[in-house]
């Protein structure tokens, strides 16, 4: 039984290992399908005026560093941190121009950070995963040697067979969640774009 | 101050709704499956067709009746009733069809097969298949000259686009443009083929009589890298003055002025734009937004986007009734 439960973890492994080798040779450790861009640029999600004056000075504005916060935190829907955008430049008037390049500006350098971070944390699972699927077949060919020895010692298999079952099962685990969180830089994409471009049409 | 402004809005917008026509768009969803059926008088979703796999190259009859989808990963292509808005039928083409061109009449339909290196000819009317045309490897874009004599077929791997005459379905010339040409499309005139090359980052003018590139259309926007411009999709007026370039993950349609070859205007529409389609008064231009998930609308004489909606997950390609 427990010999079985491993040959399938141990070919489960061996097609999942070989499967999801990166395809990008500059990137060897990114472990998604979705291609690794390291960096959104700014061209990319802004066609409005030059935020070179801008820099850091949205940090020391306490009421956009608060919006910033709020809006980029994934658990606030995109439908109500669009209106926040609204509600927040209707309100600003005469700074209406220099808020939204603050406002831009702050979401730009945390979405991009908290982007870089899971993508970061991602090449960091990868690692730790090829190692573990190192060991796992190192433990395989252990137990194959234990199981043919004479006499066997059954407490021994028995032990490593444990072992190896819940060394695949978080290796499985992990790989389940590496591809549910590969479409996280997209979504983060997906929010900078979109609260970008409100910020523009309101500007216009 | 805000008030004025949405004062002069609601007028502006009802200026530009009075006198337009309605009409029905039909976007495919390539990742959900899906064609979502836009109506352009209240700019939203009115329907989403359950479609096959992997919907991408989309169209009308010449009739209105009826919408075409290749659905690549089903190796078919099935026909949606206008009126109905259900899938009724379905047409003949090779495995994983991506992009289909049809004769001026509406009665021949060439379709590019991405894995089986052909092109399938099908009669529209009796919705049979009456052929194949060996192309390049992995046929790509597709279309056909206003006199309907020659089609034109790109393809990604040999950067290639293939003049095919209709009559004989022989190759006729073959003119090498950069890196995966994607998109073809003549002017109304016959007098130029542009076609966009997407790795190239370039869209080619070819003189179509001589089987010559007279010219090339070149994309500069600061601060991004050249390899986020990617020419797909383009769409020229019928005075053939101007044509939009969609650039792909540059997020912009590009707007060229077509007697000096030059971009005059980078519109910022939405993530990975892919394919665009007039409204048939030619007021609106429509966008396919392939990550941002939605459609851009267009002001064509403005030259500004006025309108975003939702549609399905990586919206492709877009068709306007006639």
């Amino acid at each position: 039984m427990n010999l079985r439960i491993l040959l399938t973890a141990a070919l489960a492994l061996a097609m999942t290992s070989g499967g999801s080798r990166a395809a990008d040779p500059r990137y060897p450790d990114w472990p998604c399908t979705q291609a690794k861009v390291p960096e959104i640029s700014l061209a990319a999600v802004w066609a409005g005026p030059a935020l070179d004056d801008v820099q850091n000075s949205w940090k020391d504005d306490a009421k956009v560093s608060a919006l910033v916060s709020k809006l980029s935190a994934r658990k606030t829907p995109i439908d109500e941190a669009e209106k926040s955008v609204k509600d927040f430049l209707a309100a600003s008037a005469t700074d209406k121009t220099a808020n939204a390049k603050l406002l831009f500006a702050g979401l730009f350098d945390t979405l991009n950070a908290q982007r870089s971070q899971v993508m970061n944390g991602l090449e960091r699972v990868s690692r730790k995963q090829r190692e573990a699927a190192d060991k796992i077949r190192e433990e395989t060919l252990q137990l194959q040697a234990l199981q043919g020895t004479t006499p066997r010692d059954e407490a021994k298999v028995e032990a490593l067979s444990n072992d190896l079952i819940w060394k695949t099962r978080i290796f499985e685990d992990r790989h389940k969640v590496v591809r549910f969180v590969c479409e996280v830089p997209t979504a983060i994409d997906q929010r900078l774009f979109a609260l970008g471009r409100v910020i523009q049409q309101e500007m216009e | 101050m805000s008030r004025i402004w949405r004062v002069g809005l609601l007028s502006a917008t009802m200026l530009a709704a009075a006198p337009a026509h309605a009409f029905i768009a039909y976007v495919s969803n390539e990742k959900s499956n899906t064609v979502s059926v836009i109506d352009t008088e209240s700019w939203t979703v009115v329907k989403t067709i359950k479609v096959g796999q992997r919907p991408r190259g989309i169209d009308f009859t010449r009739d209105g009746k009826f919408v075409m989808v290749a659905v690549g990963d089903d190796d078919t292509i099935q026909v949606i009733d206008a009126k109905t808005q259900a899938i009724v039928d379905s047409l003949p083409s090779g495995p994983d069809p991506e992009l289909f061109a049809q004769d001026a009449a509406g009665k021949v339909l060439y379709v590019a097969n991405e894995n089986d290196n052909t092109v399938t000819v099908i009669d529209l009317e009796k919705r049979v298949r009456l052929g194949d045309i060996q192309v390049g490897v992995e046929p790509e874009g597709m279309t056909i000259s206003p006199d309907g004599k020659t089609l034109i077929n790109t393809s990604e791997t040999t950067n290639m686009a293939h003049f095919i005459d209709t009559a004989t379905r022989q190759i006729v010339a073959n003119v090498l443009v950069d890196a995966r040409p994607r998109f073809a499309e003549f002017k109304h005139d016959s007098s130029e083929l542009w076609i966009s090359s997407e790795i190239g980052g370039t869209v080619s003018i070819i003189d179509p009589r001589k089987h010559e590139v007279i010219g090339k259309v070149t994309f500069e926007i600061p601060g991004l890298r050249k390899e986020a411009i990617q020419p797909v999709g383009i769409g020229m007026t019928k005075d053939d003055k101007t044509a939009f370039v969609a650039l792909g993950p540059a997020n912009r349609i590009a707007v060229v002025d077509t007697a000096t070859r030059k971009v005059t205007k980078y519109l910022l529409v939405g993530q990975r734009v892919w394919h665009l389609a007039f409204t048939p008064d030619e007021k609106y231009l429509l966008t396919t937004n392939g990550v941002s998930n939605d459609v851009s609308v267009i002001d064509v004489a403005a030259q500004k986007v006025i309108k975003t909606i939702q549609v399905g997950e990586l919206p492709w390609g877009i068709a306007i009734a006639p």
